[in-house]
């Protein structure tokens, strides 16, 4: 029975992921004052993508370059086995939130070996601002975590789904609900692809199959943490949790990709310390957990 | 059969002094045999306690102590023994072609001498069963390992670093002696026995709490500094990276545990358990992992950040260790023997992962003569199973799934983080661990990856020297994939100290109850599966192109070495770097006034009488110590 739940789980997250992205494209578009694409664009992108051959560079080194997005990709999937989406699950042995915090890390840490494997020049810049930027926003999630984890005294999904109504847990959540915002590579913050300045970074030399796979990944990931917050708000036990689910994703999307058209992008310095100072506040509200509020 | 290595590696020493290039030949194969001999030893160990009993004085009452020379294997020296075989078998099997590198350029008895002699002390000391004779080989690990570091005789830097090592563990020693002589003499009426100290001691220090403490100081410095904790690092950054490779696999992989190994005798078998004393030791651990991580980030050369995380990992060890003993005193079983067995879990990838990551920072040296990491690049193409076995070693000590440090790590977070004493420890472990993630993707693509500055001429080492890393490699995924094996012994070995392990196993899963669960298994088999099934619906196949250069003929003149990476980071958190700059000076100048006291000394050395009188005061000093501390 969890089983299938499970399955239902991770077929919804494959099919969804995409449409939320153009559903989100959509919203940037309107508040643009442009048309926007149809909700399955992303979906023919990708299928687009999936349909084209691979090219190889000459200086990469193949193994590393070929496998990497199909372990940045699966690494993402194995979290939705812990992380329930559409239906809540009752399987909680696989794992619990430091195994999903390190499979996103596995995720980006693939990501950017296969990018440094890739021998171009803009592919190292860009990966080296990517693990800059994820080692600030993990001293951030550190925090979150370690709030968490004191508030519901354990760090099992089945204890902590929902949060008890605390002040501490309102302020976690908000902390939370920034640091998915950053970790989800948008507008202010994806300073690691930049195309302005450098060509898309890691992905440069990534075409085909393999920059699909990656795209695909990151959609899946944003569906992830929008998951891991609104399980951390959603009762489990309430029958009307499916749709407080759905309306949830809808209104993260809609608040997500209003931040994502109005704002420019940080300078990776900015963003590095902007994270210093919001792990500073996650620090008090750490202690305010702490003390029982 | 605890005397066969004895034997073994003593003949290997004498062997050793001869000048004949085929000693290096003997030396390393009698050594592995050695260390296959201890691997045995340590399986063994765990089913039956071996010991051995030898009256060296007869009814001598001056050495009442060190009358019985007493070797015994228990659990936990067999879960060290099994280490130090594993890491010396791949150390040595490794040294017999990478030695040959510095064969007619130094004297090479230097090491065929020394590196079996090192490897005995290191036994002797897993398995004597006695304080004062423990101290003695202590010294004499100390002593021989130091001519190791002091290997390459042509280089200044090596000499100061085995200089610097020998005189600060030296200094540790001597608090070690202390703390020993206060014990025997004090507490257990000359008994120097393990097991006759375990039986005595906690009952006289519960009543005497003046002397628990002083004891724990003497203890944590004396230790500290053999396991490079911070403040009393500064050792090994230097003395590591001058080593020949294999060994500073073996003294980072299996030498700074063996204070870790002495630590857990004493502060859990042989002393009362104090929550105070557990959150000591957790400080320190933060504080070492914290400081020398942010240190490992700077680094540009390869064994030098090797070195820097090694402390790193100490700090790793010492954290869940002292949450231990604060979990353990305050009576939380549960939480208290997994934070132990995290430490001790720890304890043994790192032995793994960081011997294996020398051995191929190695590799890289023996191919091309550097460890600077500027200059290195785009070797994977050259030497793929050295990359795979550095990429492997990077995935694990960087706590990724499903490896064999994700395991520890992850037992760490589970017993720290939901108590409020212990959570700010883990909050920072988990930062620091993406920092260590961060510092790894250095190494690992600046050495493998990036361009190089120019075309190096390298190749696959030999078979005799990717053997021993891909061994390590392969324990470093299976015991990742599969914990459980570990996981018994180390049950085991704290069962032996007195902590029994709660059920964490449930198959195939590790739970902790109403805290956390992870299943290495299940994980694994998921990501095996689903890249497959990715590979097969999604195909990766396409034909060669050149890298793209933004449209130009000639190469992009943009290169990225390795002092570029994540220096917006830096500087984001340069408070850190400063509050070390601070620290490091005030140190450099109590060492300044340390050493023009040292000059004042020596000339007064000259005068017997002052020299007299001055040891008078320093006997006196010595006996109010003795005496006043216990009161």
């Amino acid at each position: 029975m969890s089983t299938i739940f499970i399955a239902i789980n991770l077929a919804f997250a494959l099919l969804i992921a995409p449409v939320i992205d153009s559903f989100e494209r959509k919203i940037r578009a309107r508040l643009q004052n442009r048309q926007g694409p149809s909700i399955l664009q992303t979906w023919w992108d990708l299928i687009k993508l999936f349909k084209r051959p691979t090219v190889e560079p000459q200086d990469s080194v193949k193994s590393l370059y070929k496998l990497a997005p199909y372990v940045t990709f699966t690494a993402v999937l194995t979290a939705y086995l812990i992380v329930p989406t559409l239906l809540p699950s009752s399987i909680n042995f696989i794992g619990d939130f430091i195994v999903v915090v390190y499979l996103l890390g596995l995720a980006t840490l693939s990501f950017v070996i296969g990018a440094f494997s890739s021998g171009n020049s803009y592919a190292q810049i860009g990966s080296n601002r990517e693990v800059s930027l994820f080692m600030s926003e993990e001293l951030l999630l550190a925090f979150i975590v370690g709030t968490i984890a004191v508030i519901g005294k354990s760090l099992s999904f089945d204890q902590l789904f929902p949060l008890p109504l605390r002040v501490s847990s309102a302020l976690a959540l908000i902390l939370l609900f920034l640091v998915i915002y950053v970790a989800s590579a948008r507008l202010p913050f994806d300073i690691a692809e930049a195309e302005p300045e450098i060509i898309e970074g890691p992905l440069i030399e990534y075409s085909g199959k393999h920059l699909g796979l990656l795209e695909y990944s990151i959609f899946l990931k944003r569906l992830l943490l929008y998951s891991l917050l609104l399980n951390f708000i959603i009762p489990v036990q309430n029958p009307t949790r499916l749709i407080g689910y759905l309306i949830g994703i809808v209104v993260l999307s809609v608040i997500y990709s209003t931040f994502e058209a109005y704002y420019g992008r940080f300078r990776i310095d900015q963003a590095v310390k902007l994270m210093k100072k919001l792990s500073a506040v996650a620090l008090v509200v750490w202690i305010i957990a702490v003390v029982g509020w | 059969m605890l005397l066969i290595p004895i034997g073994i590696l003593v003949i290997a020493a004498v062997v050793g002094l001869a000048k004949a290039k085929i000693s290096l030949k003997i030396v390393s194969t009698l050594s592995a045999i050695a260390s296959a001999v201890m691997i045995y030893i340590g399986i063994v160990g765990f089913e039956t306690t071996l010991e051995l009993k030898y009256n060296l004085f007869n009814s001598s009452s001056l050495f009442v102590t060190l009358n019985w020379l007493v070797f015994r294997v228990d659990s936990l020296s067999a879960f060290f023994l099994l280490l130090l075989g594993i890491l010396s078998l791949c150390a040595s099997v490794y040294g017999i072609k990478y030695m040959e590198k510095y064969l007619g350029k130094e004297d090479t008895r230097i090491y065929t001498f020394n590196y079996p002699i090192f490897l005995l002390t290191m036994y002797l000391v897993l398995i004597c069963w006695n304080l004062l004779w423990f101290i003695i080989f202590w010294e004499l690990m100390s002593l021989f390992s130091q001519f190791l570091v002091a290997f390459e005789q042509s280089e200044e830097k090596a000499i100061k670093a085995a200089f610097k090592y020998f005189c600060m563990t030296k200094a540790g020693a001597e608090f070690l002696v202390l703390a020993v002589v206060l014990i025997i003499l004090k507490a257990t009426s000359f008994n120097a026995d393990y097991s006759e100290i375990a039986n005595i001691l906690p009952a006289y220090l519960s009543a005497h709490p003046g002397m628990l403490y002083a004891l724990t100081f003497a203890l944590l410095i004396g230790f500290g500094v053999k396991a490079a904790m911070i403040p009393f690092h500064s050792w090994l950054p230097d003395a590591h990276p001058e080593a020949p490779s294999n060994v500073s696999a073996l003294l980072s992989g299996i030498m700074i545990k063996l204070p870790i190994y002495m630590l857990l005798r004493f502060f859990i078998s042989f002393f009362p358990l104090e929550p105070e004393i557990g959150l000591i030791i957790a400080v320190f651990g933060v504080l070492t992992l914290f400081f020398s991580m942010m240190y490992a980030l700077l680094q540009e050369d390869s064994k030098r950040l090797l070195a820097f995380s090694s402390i790193d990992n100490i700090g790793y060890i010492l954290l869940p260790m002292g949450a231990g003993i604060y979990f353990l005193a305050n009576g939380n079983q549960l939480l208290g023997s997994v934070a132990l067995a995290a430490a001790l879990f720890h304890t043994m990838n790192h032995a793994f992962f960081k011997g294996l990551l020398f051995l191929t920072a190695g590799s890289v040296m023996y191919e091309t003569g550097t460890r600077d990491l500027n200059y290195l690049g785009s070797l994977a193409k050259k030497m793929p199973l050295t990359a795979f076995a550095a990429l492997i070693g990077s995935l694990a000590i960087a706590g990724m799934p499903p490896l064999n440090g994700f395991v520890s790590k992850w037992m760490i977070y589970i017993s720290t983080l939901s108590s409020p004493a212990t959570s700010l420890f883990g909050i920072i472990a988990i930062f620091i661990s993406a920092v260590t993630l961060g510092a790894f993707v250095k190494y690992f693509t600046a050495i493998f990856t990036k361009p190089a500055v120019k075309e190096i001429d390298a190749k696959e080492v030999p078979l005799l020297m990717s053997a021993p890393q891909l061994l390590l490699a392969l324990l470093c995924i299976v015991f990742g994939i599969y914990p459980f094996i570990p996981l018994k012994m180390i049950s085991q070995a704290l069962g032996s100290i007195g902590v029994p392990l709660a059920s964490l196993v449930v198959y195939p899963s590790l739970v902790v109850p109403k805290t956390g669960s992870y299943s290495p298994i299940i994980v694994f088999a998921f990501l095996l599966v689903s890249t497959l099934i990715a590979l097969l619906l999604i195909p990766s196949r396409g034909s060669v192109m050149s890298t793209w250069k933004t449209g130009r003929s000639e190469d992009l003149n943009v290169s990225m070495p390795a002092d570029a990476y994540y220096r917006d980071f830096k500087e984001a958190f340069n408070e850190v770097y400063l509050l070390g700059d601070v620290s490091k000076g005030f140190v450099q100048k109590v060492a300044k006034i340390g050493k023009r006291f040292g000059t004042k000394f020596e000339v007064l050395s000259y005068d017997l009488n002052s020299m007299l009188s001055l040891a008078m005061i320093l006997i006196v000093i010595l006996v109010v110590l003795l005496g006043g501390v216990g009161l």
